[in-house]
């Protein structure tokens, strides 16, 4: 930016090579360092490289960066308000990237870490689409009426939350415990361990299992891991969207490129999820060459119009919709999850499919993805 | 202040409720697990399968639903408690047909807990069916006579009736501390406005079987939602789905059965999404010198069910504001009691506590008091006659508003209205082909 003249101030507070971890970005090269701008105040500029020529405007990256002033004790997301340049949120190219962090009075201690992690996204443009599901199954009392089918524009993740990006988050988070259930160490349908004590639980990935979908997470779980990334779950109405596209699959204000088949049932088309003896996703039973859950991005010929994969099936997955049922006034209302997974049939792996879990339930079915709206 | 002991009193559970009658064929399941089919796996149906499944005395070897967009969450639960895997149908006959089942939990919509229940008895099943038991007074009559006839153990899913501290309110006021109760009040105030019933005809969803869905009930369009829970021919309402559990609670604690009268006021009043079941209620049954009300509303501000916070918890709920309670007014005192694990207070004439005790919820005691009864033949805690006399009371309170809010006198035993011809026509539904309740079942 033009108004800033650097000074080199202090160099360097830290390298904080790549966070190697299944489908984090492969992103290095990071370096932090102080300088005084024209109008006397410090500003961090973060510099780091985006190791993957595949992102582009069509294949864009989401970017968030995680601080710690005690050494790693504790970690916060920086509020994208105090960041700028072209290196943070939505990333539409590889390369070299910068981030200037206007926060820099916060930097005033020895040794200040950061971590930055992208996460692979795709652009849902705004515009309306043909929504066949009734939100909550058309049991939620209190939606009289079926929603808009206009959506502004926003960017969901290509995948499933993978069981290493969980990982990841527990080992900021999850000295407690919190965000971590026994069921997680079953091998075959998640494979996270604990270790340590309380207070300092220290967690690892089962080898082998770092590209499966976590499973065994809460609504509050998912919620948790999003709003540390900066994120948030889908409403039903836009992973019904993602699932099927728009009218039009660049938007409502270009409206240059038709969605061929608009009420599609499945995320590639109208055919079966085996037909031909060609498997387009995974289902229940073991013909599709999985009998319980596939690593995320293993079907992803028969990926959405967008290009996001496993809609259909593996694991299916919670949205933000609450569904109120007035039977359960009184307790934390049941919330809503959409898509098939592992164990559902193949039809039930279709765009309307949805079922009612209660927040806390954990299951070997149910997973979770991120979306990041456009302002 | 004399407050009785929550120890004192759970000391006594267990003394009574053995009563060995159904001494026909001792399940198989005496030597081995028991084989239980779980029928809807909707909300309650993959609640009580969860509830089951983590017993180590059962197996579940099929889990059915119309709707086999479902099977997934089912199947899911099950695979996380047992090794082997239930089979899956739509059809319920299904289950009826294979040897592998003992049991059968009936969770599906109303309309079908009768012909669900009468067909598994007559396949030599034991039932675990959810409350409210029927559409109308003669299904009821015909799901007892059903589990008498071929010494089925059903047991009704009012599980409240298992818990403790309802067991040692009922005791207190049986042993007099009231005095003489000439009087009690339930209610089931609450504040649903919004569930309102007005969604649209659409296509039927690939994987529902629609026809199997309506069963007996009418074949209407289908539409999507709760629409049918205050429609006549599907259930008894918003009103008596719910509040079954207090009136049965009351109807304990009280030992009463039968009225001699019923009465009512009420109406649809506050709701217009096509809806035929009374929003507002209001119904005396005239017992020998009692008066055993139920109050009812579900549109009322600021009422709330018990939290789960206090649940399962040693706190009383804001009894002001509770929707769900239960209030008996004796000569030397008062009590009050919550469902749902609220537990119960009772005052003396100097208006102090006399006695009080926390709950606790009872889904897992009465799922064992069940199981228990399907190994012994007892009968179980909430037997079916004692369900029909529950939901008889409703019936009676919905057919007095359905005739004009007219007093009406009930015979049980001819099923008949005594002084009334034209609520006799509300006592029976015409069955869709071929889903038909046999008169002699």
């Amino acid at each position: 930016m033009e108004f800033v003249k650097r000074w080199i101030f202090s160099v360097i507070f830290l390298f904080f090579t790549s966070l190697a971890f299944s489908q984090w970005l492969d992103i290095n090269s990071i370096s932090i360092q102080s300088v005084i701008t024209e109008e006397g105040g410090p500003v961090i500029e973060i510099t780091y490289t985006l190791n993957d020529e595949s992102i582009t405007q069509d294949n864009p990256a989401y970017v968030f960066i995680r601080f710690s002033r005690d050494n790693g004790k504790t970690w916060r997301l920086i509020d994208p308000a105090f960041l700028s340049e072209e290196g943070i949120g939505i990333i539409e190219s590889g390369g070299k990237k910068k981030i200037l962090f206007w926060g820099s009075g916060e930097m005033a201690v020895k040794n200040p870490l950061f971590r930055i992690r992208g996460i692979r996204m795709a652009e849902i443009p705004p515009g309306e689409f043909i929504m066949r599901s009734f939100p909550a199954g058309g049991k939620d009392p209190s939606i009289s009426e079926r929603p808009s089918n206009i959506l502004p524009g926003f960017f969901m993740s290509i995948n499933e939350t993978t069981i290493s990006m969980y990982v990841d988050f527990l080992n900021e988070i999850g000295k407690d415990g919190s965000g971590w259930n026994e069921r997680m160490v079953n091998e075959k349908r998640c494979g996270i361990l604990q270790s340590g004590d309380e207070g300092n639980f220290q967690y690892t990935v089962i080898p082998g299992r770092e590209n499966y979908p976590v499973t065994y997470v809460s609504w509050y779980d998912a919620r948790n891991f999003l709003k540390w990334c900066g994120l948030n779950l889908p409403t039903e109405t836009m992973f019904e969207k993602a699932f099927v596209g728009g009218i039009y699959l660049d938007g409502d204000e270009k409206k240059s490129v038709s969605n061929t088949n608009p009420k599609r049932k499945y995320p590639w088309g109208d055919e079966v999820p085996y037909q031909a003896g060609i498997y387009r996703c995974n289902y229940a039973g073991d013909e599709d060459g999985y009998s319980n859950l596939a690593p995320v991005g293993t079907f992803s010929k028969f990926s959405s119009p967008y290009g996001i994969n496993d809609l259909a099936g593996n694991v299916s997955e919670w949205t933000l919709d609450w569904y109120s049922t007035t039977y359960h006034i009184g307790l934390d209302g049941f919330r809503m999850i959409r898509g098939g997974s592992w164990l559902a049939e193949p039809f039930a792996c279709d765009a309307v499919s949805g079922a009612t879990q209660f927040p806390i339930k954990e299951s070997s079915i149910m997973g979770f993805r991120g979306v990041y709206l456009i302002e | 202040m004399g407050t009785l002991n929550r120890r004192q009193f759970i000391g006594t559970i267990g003394a009574a409720g053995a009563f060995s009658i159904l001494s026909g064929k001792a399940s198989k399941a005496d030597e081995s697990k028991i084989k239980v089919g779980i029928m809807g796996l909707g909300g309650r149906g993959r609640f009580l399968t969860e509830r089951f499944v983590q017993r180590h005395d059962i197996e579940i070897t099929y889990l059915c639903d119309v709707n086999n967009r479902r099977y997934a969450y089912g199947r899911e639960i099950v695979a996380e408690y047992q090794d082997s895997q239930p089979k899956l149908t739509q059809d319920f006959r299904d289950m009826l047909n294979d040897p592998d089942v003992d049991v059968i939990v009936n969770a599906t919509p109303v309309h079908w807990h009768a012909l669900g229940t009468i067909m598994a008895c007559q396949a030599g099943k034991d039932v675990y069916v959810e409350k409210p038991l029927s559409v109308n007074p003669w299904e009821g009559k015909k799901m007892v006579e059903a589990a008498r006839k071929y010494k089925r153990v059903v047991q009704v899913g009012c599980q409240t009736r298992s818990a403790p501290y309802v067991k040692n309110a009922m005791e207190y006021v049986q042993n007099g501390h009231l005095g003489n109760v000439h009087m009690a009040s339930v209610y089931q105030i609450v504040d649903w406005k919004q569930n309102v019933h007005s969604t649209e005809e659409e296509p039927v969803p690939e994987g529902l079987n629609y026809d199997l869905w309506c069963g007996p009930a009418p074949k209407l369009p289908y539409r999507p939602g709760y629409w049918y829970r205050d429609k006549w021919d599907f259930n008894v309402g918003s009103i008596g789905g719910d509040i079954f559990h207090q009136v049965d609670l009351a109807r304990y604690i009280l030992d009463v059965s039968f009225p001699q009268s019923a009465f009512s006021s009420g109406g649809v009043y506050h709701f217009n999404d096509g809806r035929e079941i009374p929003d507002t209620i209001s119904t005396h049954f005239e017992y020998d010198k009692l008066v055993y009300k139920i109050e009812a509303a579900i549109w009322a501000a600021n009422f709330k069910k018990i939290p789960t916070s206090i649940r399962d918890s040693d706190q009383f709920p804001d009894w002001e504001f509770t929707s769900t309670k239960i209030e008996l007014y004796g000569t030397k005192g008062f009590l009050r009691l919550g469902r749902q694990g609220g537990g119960w207070q009772a005052f003396n004439e100097k208006g102090e506590i006399a006695a009080e005790e926390y709950g606790r919820q009872a889904d897992n005691i009465h799922i064992e008091n069940f199981i228990d009864c399907v190994r012994s033949r007892n009968l179980p805690n909430a037997d079916i006659e004692e369900g029909r006399r529950t939901d008889l009371l409703l019936h009676l309170s919905n057919i007095s508003a359905r005739v004009g809010n007219k007093k009406l006198i009930f015979d049980p035993d001819s099923n008949n209205f005594k002084n009334l011809k034209e609520a006799n026509d509300f006592l029976r539904r015409k069955d869709r082909a071929p889903w038909l309740i046999p008169d002699k079942v």
